[in-house]
Parts: structure tokens; C-alpha cells; sequence
């Protein structure tokens, strides 16, 4: 399902074409919204439970009679959306109405469009660029320009920190980030997702996946500082200081209430779920099966994908109980003194044994 | 240098631990969890021996009775006291003379329990008591209970304490 495919479609119905690419990238695109609204529930309520049981805690229950969350708690992130719904939309009166209203919208924006080029299977990507992964790390720092609206234009304190913080800490994550890419990208001498994935397919002395963490020792330890740096890009604990609670109430997030908080809660996991499917898509597959010679359908390269991205935003969740968060000179220590260094060494290192081995 | 790889080093296994630790508690919920899904789940209601035979133990509560000499001032019993009507004073036991050095304590009650703190004050307000019998279960010592009078008429606050000088 491409906007291509979708567009040759039309083409065959009549000579419309300003009229059939708009169809089409909204045929496309209503489904990815409600894909990325259900994951989110999703999401929340894995969150939700998951943080719980690492607290000893039962997390969201609903036991007996009268308003409760439902079997095991089901109903909770949905009572939760309710609520984000019907809460009142405020605007402080010192804000920048223009910039605080689009921010979120910006911010959402930056997380949607990032979803065209995820290959959730061999058919089911929306479009198969020959520079997917560069064009998703591109626009995914679109997010950034989103939170430095809404903390300048709140005229809060805490929001303006937050955003500096943001900023500060995006930009500098990308720079690992793209370099443990470019270490994918030597090896498959690709840019595109699906031409990624391809590469990576068939196994070495029959049962180890050839996917390209296991490749080289590099490669293993591009994809943690990939994964890491991810969760850096995401704000999540341990690195969510720009939304420090406990310091900044809730970072650029502050004077925001309602559906416009939602959308900031939704792109957040929906940062989430695109850091992992390109951890998943460049580091472990993508949507080939780990077993030998089986389970290589469509439908279970799905499941394949999903599973994966999924067990790497379990991880997300796992870090985000287990960890402290980092002040801000030890986050730029991680950074600047940590992965970079170690991610240039990386890229010299699958050079060599790539020509060397290779 | 030698520093540099030593501290990544050590961030890679301290990380390792606290992620164990969070895991196992994910995957030991069943038995570590914590919280009472109270309507449905309460805590049991214990048997508690009241110090006598009587046929209609947590019927008759007339008055409430203190074995002063098995208190060891825990304050269990005036937290659990819905109207704040026991208030009990306590201080640190004081050091022994040269006759009995290092004793650490000021007795023993009948459970075996070393007595830590002497009880200056343990009164009961039988004016606010609203004999719902809650300080009962807490003691750990099984001295606070209700007791049937034995005399016509008590004294509405009654002071249990009943510390005196040696000299």
C-alpha cells in the first residue's frame, strides 16, 4: 500500500491528478492516525501496568460493582483520552495565541509524518523512498522547532527552560544517533527502509539471524548507542529533563490543558514507536522472521515488526522505572564525551572490518 | 584514560543491576504485591487472646484496661485509636548505676520482650472512648483489652502509669 500504487489506481479511473495524489495521501494517512491513537492506548496502558508491577503495585484494577476501570483496568487509557477530551482548552492570556496553539499541532506533525516511511511489512509501507531513513531522521527533528514554540509562546518560566533543555538535548542525541546510522547505511550501501531490511535477510551458519547487530562487535554497540540515543531524542526517563517533573512541572508542557496536551502525550509515543522501528528496521530486521525459513509471510512480517518494536518500547518503559534522571551536565557528558566519540570510533572500526572481512 | 573506560564500564554494570532489580519485582508481582483491593480484600481480623476467659469476649466492652507492666510504649494502640483518646508519654530508660552496668533495658514482660522505654503517661480518656475495641489488635504485647468493671465507678481519666522513686 503506496501512494503510488494508490495513485496508479486512480489514474486508471480518470485524468485527475492534483485531485488523486490528495486522495491518496489521505487514504494513507487516516489509517496511520489511527494506528498511532490505538498504539497509544496501547502504550499508556502497558505503562501504566508495567510500572506498577515493577513498584509492587497492581497498577489500574476495576473490581466489583459501580464506575471502575474495568476488567484488570482495560478501560483506564481510554477513561484517561476521555478525560484529555473533555478537559477545557485554556490559553494563558500573556501567551503568543498563534505560536501556542500550533506548537502541539507542530510537534504531532514532526511524529506523523515520520510513519510514511516505516516498513511494517514487505507490502505495507506508505512510501519506499530510496532516502527512507534519512527523510525519517530529518523530519522527526521537526518536533524540536514544535517544543521551542510552545515553551517561548507560554510565557512561563518553566516552559522556556524546558524548551532550551529540549533543544539542547535533541540536537546534541542526533549526532550519535545519525552516526551509529551511518554505520547501517556503510554496510548496506542504502538508504531506503526496505532495501535495508533485504540486506539483512538469510542466516549465518543456518540459525543466527544476519541481522546487522550481529554482524560485527561495531555494529552490536551501534545499536545500543542508536537505542539510547533514541530515548534521548524521545525525552523519556532517564533523559526527560526538559519535562522534569519534580524541577520544571512539566517542562514546555506547562500552561497546556486538553486535546493540545493529548497531541504532545501522543507524539511522544509516537517518537517512541519510530525510534524503535528504526532500531528495529536498521539494527534487527525489521519484519524477517529470527526462526530459519519460516514464519516469512506478510502477515507474519507484521507480527515480526510489531513484536520487535514493541519489545523495544517495553524497554523505553523499563528504563524509564528503573533509572534516576540526569542532570543537565551529565546528559551533555553522555553525549558529547560518551556515544560520540565511541560512534566515530565505530564507523572506522566497520570500515576496516568490512574491508578487511567483509 | 584508563579513568574514561573504567566509568563507562562501571555505568554498563551498575545500569545492569538496577534493571535486574526492576525485572525481578515485575516478575516476582504475584507474591510482592502490595496493595489491598480493599473492598473485595481486607485485612484478616485477628484472634487475639484478651488475658481471661470470658463467654462473651468483644460483647461486653466496658472499659478499657492496661497491663502497665507489660507496655512497652510501641504507641501502636494511640495510633489506632480512632478518636485519639489514649495518649501515651514515654522516655528513654535511664542508664543504671554501677550495680547493674549494661542491662539495656528496664524489664521484661510476660511475652520475653525486653522493655526498651518507660512509660511516663498512658492515659485513656474514657469520656472520647467510643469502645470500638481497635487499640486491641495492634498490641503486641496483649496488654490493652476491655474488661468487664470491677468497681461501680471509674475515674474518666484514667492514668495506668504508676512510676515511684526508690530511694
Amino acid at each position: 500500500m503506496t501512494v503510488d500504487t494508490l495513485m496508479n489506481w486512480f489514474a486508471k479511473l480518470g485524468d485527475f491528478p492534483e485531485l488523486a495524489f490528495i486522495l491518496a495521501v489521505l487514504i494513507c494517512a487516516v489509517p496511520v492516525f489511527l494506528f498511532i491513537a490505538v498504539y497509544a492506548l496501547v502504550a499508556i496502558y502497558g505503562e501504566l501496568k508495567i510500572s506498577s508491577f515493577m513498584q509492587d503495585k497492581v497498577g489500574p484494577m476495576g473490581q466489583g460493582v459501580g464506575l471502575h476501570a474495568g476488567k484488570w483496568g482495560l478501560l483506564q487509557p481510554v477513561a484517561d483520552a476521555l478525560k484529555l477530551i473533555l478537559k477545557e482548552d485554556i490559553i494563558p492570556t500573556s501567551a503568543d495565541k498563534k505560536l501556542f496553539i500550533l506548537a502541539p499541532f507542530i510537534v504531532f506533525i514532526g511524529a506523523f509524518i515520520a510513519f510514511a516511511a516505516l516498513p511494517f511489512n514487505q507490502n505495507i509501507i506508505i512510501a519506499d523512498m530510496n532516502i527512507g531513513i534519512f527523510y525519517i531522521l530529518a523530519v522527526s527533528s521537526l518536533g524540536v522547532i514544535g517544543l521551542i514554540m510552545a515553551g517561548w509562546s507560554s510565557n512561563n518560566k518553566w516552559s522556556l527552560y524546558g524548551a532550551m533543555r529540549s533543544a539542547a538535548q535533541i540536537v546534541s542525541y542526533e549526532i550519535p544517533a545519525a552516526l551509529s546510522i551511518i554505520v547501517v547505511i556503510m554496510l548496506t550501501g542504502t538508504l531506503s527502509m526496505q532495501g535495508i531490511i533485504q540486506h539483512q535477510s538469510g542466516f549465518v551458519w543456518g540459525i543466527l539471524p544476519n541481522w546487522i547487530i550481529f554482524q560485527n562487535p561495531f555494529t552490536f554497540l551501534a545499536f545500543f548507542i542508536f537505542f539510547i540515543s533514541g530515548v534521548a531524542e524521545c525525552n523519556r526517563t532517564p533523559f526527560d529533563i526538559p519535562e522534569a517533573e519534580s524541577e520544571l512541572v512539566a517542562g514546555a508542557f506547562t500552561e497546556y490543558s486538553g486535546m493540545r496536551y493529548a497531541f504532545f502525550f501522543l507524539s511522544e509515543y509516537a517518537n517512541m514507536f519510530i525510534v524503535s522501528g528504526i532500531a528495529v528496521t536498521a539494527f534487527l530486521g525489521g519484519w524477517q522472521s529470527p526462526i530459519p525459513g519460516i514464519l516469512n509471510s506478510p502477515a507474519w512480517g507484521l507480527w515480526w515488526f510489531m513484536s520487535k518494536a514493541m519489545f523495544l518500547i517495553f524497554v523505553m518503559i523499563w528504563f524509564r522505572w528503573t533509572f534516576p534522571r540526569l542532570r543537565v551536565d551529565q546528559l551533555m557528558n553522555v553525549c558529547w564525551k560518551g556515544f560520540t566519540p565511541i560512534a566515530m570510533v565505530n564507523i572506522f572500526g566497520v570500515g576496516i572490518w568490512h574491508l578487511m572481512l567483509g | 584514560m584508563k579513568k574514561y573506560f573504567a566509568n563507562i564500564w562501571g555505568t554498563i554494570t551498575t545500569l545492569k543491576t538496577g534493571m535486574g532489580i526492576t525485572w525481578r519485582h515485575m516478575m516476582n508481582i504475584k507474591k510482592d504485591n502490595v496493595t489491598l483491593q480493599y473492598p473485595e480484600e481486607r485485612w484478616p481480623r485477628p484472634e487475639r487472646d484478651i488475658g481471661f476467659e470470658h463467654e462473651n469476649y468483644n460483647v461486653i466492652r466496658s472499659r478499657l484496661h492496661v497491663d502497665i507492666d507489660d507496655c512497652i510504649g510501641c504507641l501502636k494502640c494511640e495510633r489506632a485509636c480512632p478518636v485519639d483518646c489514649i495518649k501515651i508519654d514515654t522516655i528513654k530508660a535511664p542508664t543504671r548505676g554501677e550495680d547493674i552496668p549494661n542491662i539495656g533495658h528496664t524489664g521484661v514482660t510476660e511475652n520475653g520482650t525486653n522493655k526498651a522505654l518507660v512509660v511516663s503517661r498512658f492515659t485513656i480518656d474514657m469520656s472520647e472512648c467510643c469502645y470500638c475495641n481497635l487499640c486491641v489488635y495492634p498490641c503486641p504485647e496483649e496488654c490493652i483489652y476491655m474488661v468487664v468493671p470491677i468497681v461501680p465507678s471509674i475515674p474518666l481519666i484514667m492514668n495506668f502509669p504508676n512510676l515511684t522513686v526508690k530511694i
